[in-house]
């Protein structure tokens, strides 16, 4: 693995981060190699271990502070170490725990070391729990299924409404051109209120176009962040 | 070293090595600098400086260098007062242990 490729392959692990992370990470390490100079370009790839190591180093830290803010403390964050050089310890030599050890002695099997929320495990882990729950999930999915079919029904439902208060007032305004002969007086009433009536529809069915261009797209978008939550984290 | 380094240990020999330099520093030679000093693996201080720079103890700033820019670590006034915090519960700290080795009486 040369520089290029460890560098792209951070990049794509660091990918459920938020941007300005990731491009922080990515700036760093890609100055680190750079003043690391072409003659180290192994040896540094040898110390930092993998791609996978580096992220995980990343992605602890952020979540470890960012998400906990106030539950975190000097304690928490020693104990989330102290477990870290344990690992350290079953994998190789370890000096007792020694700060992150050294590179040479964990390099290549970062993969063990990945955090156990990785993405592969939760998917499985949704999977089966989707089995083992299934006869209520059933029921969780159609009652779901439900309330986003209503929810779409109700605002089409308006535009329907509306659009039948419009063809109420065509129908009014033909009625009283068809009284025209017979009742002058009445037939212009008529048709005046059909009018009436057919512009409040037209209003109304603008309005409530509208307001389901807004709302559908934004039903989706919500609907498909509730999906992706549990893959990539809160970070989303 | 036989003995481990905690998280605040570790923060602040990174806020003094950087603090070192009125300039401010950069990524490699902070990591060279702590290796000097303690036993830590190339990946361990990315995530320190990071966080550092969030407590606003460090900001950065980058610079050309050699047809590229090169990210700066520079300590703050905030990053002073914390590393004085560090330094005067270290003076505390050392003087116990020193205690309960050389003199063999707890105070």
């Amino acid at each position: 693995m040369n520089r290029m490729e460890f560098m792209a392959e951070l990049e794509r692990l660091l990918f459920d981060m938020p941007t300005e992370e990731r491009q922080a990470a990515v700036q760093y390490y890609a100055d680190y190699f750079a003043d690391a100079g072409e003659e180290n370009e192994q040896e540094v790839i040898r110390e930092l271990g993998s791609p996978e190591k580096v992220a995980g180093s990343i992605k602890a830290d952020y979540y470890g502070t960012e998400y906990n803010e106030e539950k975190f403390n000097r304690k928490n964050y020693m104990e989330k170490y102290g477990q870290r050089s344990s690992g350290e310890r079953a994998g190789g030599q370890g000096d007792s725990g020694t700060y992150g050890g050294t590179g040479a002695e964990t390099g290549g099997d970062g993969r063990e070391r990945r955090p156990w929320t990785s993405n592969g495990l939760k998917i499985v882990l949704i999977i089966l729990i989707a089995i083992v729950v299934w006869p209520l999930s059933l029921g969780v999915i159609s009652v779901v299924f439900g309330l986003a079919v209503a929810a779409v029904s109700i605002f089409a439902s308006l535009v329907v409404a509306s659009a039948a208060v419009m063809a109420a007032g065509v129908i009014t305004v033909t009625v009283g051109l068809g009284l025209m002969m017979a009742l002058p007086p009445a037939a212009l009433v008529t048709v005046g209120v059909g009018l009436l009536i057919f512009v409040l529809g037209l209003m109304a069915t603008v309005g409530t176009v509208k307001l389901c261009i807004i709302v559908y797209p934004a039903m989706l978008r919500g609907f498909v962040d509730l999906c992706r939550r549990p893959f990539y984290g809160k970070a989303v | 070293m036989v003995f481990n380094t905690g998280a605040a240990l570790l923060d602040a020999i990174v806020l003094a090595v950087v603090s070192r330099e009125e300039e401010g520093t950069y990524g490699y030679r902070i990591t060279q600098d702590v290796r000097k000093i303690i036993d830590v693996s190339e990946s361990t201080l990315y995530p320190v400086l990071r966080r550092l720079q969030k407590d606003e103890c460090l900001e950065v700033y980058d610079r050309q260098f050699d047809g590229r820019n090169r990210r700066y670590y520079k300590v703050t006034s905030r990053g002073i007062v914390q590393l004085g915090l560090y330094k005067s519960e270290w003076k505390k700290y050392i003087r116990k242990i020193n205690a309960i080795f050389e003199g063999g009486v707890t105070a």
